[in-house]
């Protein structure tokens, strides 16, 4: 019960601090929203509706991805401050273990993710219709999954270097590898004509998975291999925890 | 004869570039990154994107493919973001309080910014020189005067968005803020520019002020410009000419040039970057 305490303590702290980085929050929403209003808008001008009807609703459930990714990731950028500010000699110095630490704020993260999710799943439900109990589940669980990736992969990649400019560049590519090679933008048609043999890459991404169940779960396709894609995102969202906690300790104590 | 004081200016505008250049050293790893996220844009998004566009694309681009299209795109906003990057070099030294150190330098204030801007212009075009062979090499473009022109072109660009991420760094005073702002700032300009589709589908999109935006953005005028540059037949689908883009593309750096070194001239003394 103790270590859930600790655990909590550490995750409120950082989601009382989402809501202080307000601009910031205003920042990304311009973002995202930008991507479905204006990207997605102009480029259904120009998409083939042979592979792709409506590009809005194709790329609807990317967008909800896309806020999971931004919103967890900022917990590694605010870890990335805290190393360069040197706030993390106060942070282990807090009367909770190691293992609470990196639970906590990977809770924060997973938090911080579902709060800003929300009001993108509201404006995909109403582009792309209600979904049913059971797809509302797998939606919300693959959230989790994603969330817990990539608020893992961001205090990871956060802590590699002091350079500022440095970690936003190892944020762009983690961005850029895990949305780019995925199904997020066009279908698996595209990558399997344009990447050849090196498209399965695309097939094990966790974007892939999640964004296969939210267009499963949105009715945006009649059928996918959910065993699949859920295991897979378990693997990736467990993986993520370790490594975690492996590189978090080892450059917060280092 | 020549003026002492102007040569005195150019040579302190030269040592202030070159301390910009000379940090380029320093940065091989964030150059490796941007190589690699660089050949993702090109090797996979562009590719996997173009296979989705549909052929109809060809009357608004002159029979110009769109991967080629769009690789144009890419530099340009590849010109931009680094240019922002410098942005935010400048500001991590309002944070290090480096910039005491620049006051102290016996150079004018206005000719220290003018050489940070031109310093910083050039790292950009530096930097990216190795993403622009990759796409000039793809496109095929061997013609020495479109390579010099394009070269030309990024720096007067990049003159402009330098001036602009200085004006903001001083008024914003804070890495943080600097960095949302940014964020802000180059998703709108990246998406309602030309760098992803052509005027003509923006104006079909029918939303008027998307294509107003669009128009103006010193993005698209690069963009086009770059186009234009390498596929003159893209200039038969380009209804406003070459001639508004180059003075547009000059009054946006000169006017922004002249207003950052104002602000610099004027906001610095006495600890008024704090």
């Amino acid at each position: 019960m103790d270590w859930l305490r600790g655990l909590l303590l550490v995750a409120q702290r950082d989601l009382a601090r989402f809501w202080r980085n307000i601009y910031w929050l205003a920042g990304q929403l311009a973002m995202n929203i930008a991507d479905l209003v204006i990207f997605a808008v102009i480029f259904r001008g120009l998409v083939n509706p042979a592979y792709i009807p409506d590009y809005i609703r194709f790329i609807t459930p990317g967008i909800l991805c896309l806020s999971i990714f931004i919103s967890a990731f900022s917990i590694g950028r605010e870890v990335g401050i805290e190393l360069r500010r040197e706030v993390t000699h106060y942070l282990v110095s807090l009367p909770v273990t190691r293992g609470q630490l990196v639970a906590g704020r990977i809770l924060g993260g997973v938090l911080r993710g579902f709060m800003y999710q929300a009001g993108f799943i509201i404006l995909a439900v109403v582009l792309m219709g209600l979904p049913s109990v059971d797809k509302w589940l797998l939606i919300l669980t693959a959230s989790l999954l994603l969330a817990v990736t990539m608020s893992g992969l961001s205090i990871t990649v956060s802590t590699l270097t002091r350079d500022f400019n440095l970690q936003a560049a190892i944020r762009s590519l983690v961005y850029f590898v895990f949305f780019f090679v995925s199904n997020v933008f066009y279908p698996e048609k595209a990558l399997a004509v344009r990447l050849g043999s090196a498209a399965p890459f695309a097939y094990y991404s966790p974007m892939s998975m999640t964004v296969n169940i939210y267009r499963y779960g949105f009715n945006y396709v009649s059928s996918i291999d959910v065993f699949f894609n859920l295991t897979g995102l378990i693997v990736w969202s467990t993986l993520a925890v370790l490594f975690t906690y492996k590189v978090y300790i080892r450059n917060l104590t280092g | 004869m020549r003026n002492p004081s102007f040569t005195s200016n150019i040579r302190s505008i030269l040592l202030v570039a070159s301390w910009d250049l000379m940090k380029l050293k320093n940065q091989k790893v964030f150059l490796a990154m941007r190589v690699a996220w660089f050949t993702l844009q090109v090797l996979v998004f562009a590719r996997a994107i173009s296979f989705i566009v549909s052929q109809s694309i060809l009357e608004y681009t002159g029979g110009v493919d769109y991967y080629y299209f769009y690789l144009l795109g890419i530099y340009t906003s590849l010109i931009y973001s680094t240019s922002i990057s410098r942005g935010y070099v400048i500001a991590d030294e309002f944070d290090d309080g480096i910039v005491e150190y620049h006051l102290s330098l016996p150079i004018k204030r206005g000719v220290f910014a003018v050489g940070r801007v031109l310093g910083s212009s050039l790292s950009t075009i530096i930097f990216t020189l190795p993403m622009m062979i990759v796409v000039y090499v793809i496109l095929g473009v061997s013609n020495l005067f479109s390579i010099i022109v394009s070269l030309i072109s990024a720096l007067v660009f990049s003159i402009g968005v330098v001036s602009f991420v200085l004006l903001l760094v001083f008024s914003v005073k804070s890495t943080d803020l600097t960095d949302i702002l940014v964020g802000a700032i180059d998703a709108l300009l990246v998406r309602l520019s030309t760098v992803f589709y052509p005027l003509p589908v923006i104006e079909a999109s029918g939303i008027a002020p998307y294509y107003v935006i669009a128009l103006m953005n010193p993005i698209s005028n690069l963009a086009d410009f770059l186009r234009i540059l390498v596929f003159p037949e893209y200039y038969m689908v380009f209804k406003y000419g070459v001639a508004p883009i180059v003075v547009y593309m000059v009054a946006f750096s000169m006017g922004l040039l002249v207003l950052a070194v104002e602000y610099y001239e004027r906001k610095l003394e006495a600890g008024g970057w704090k």
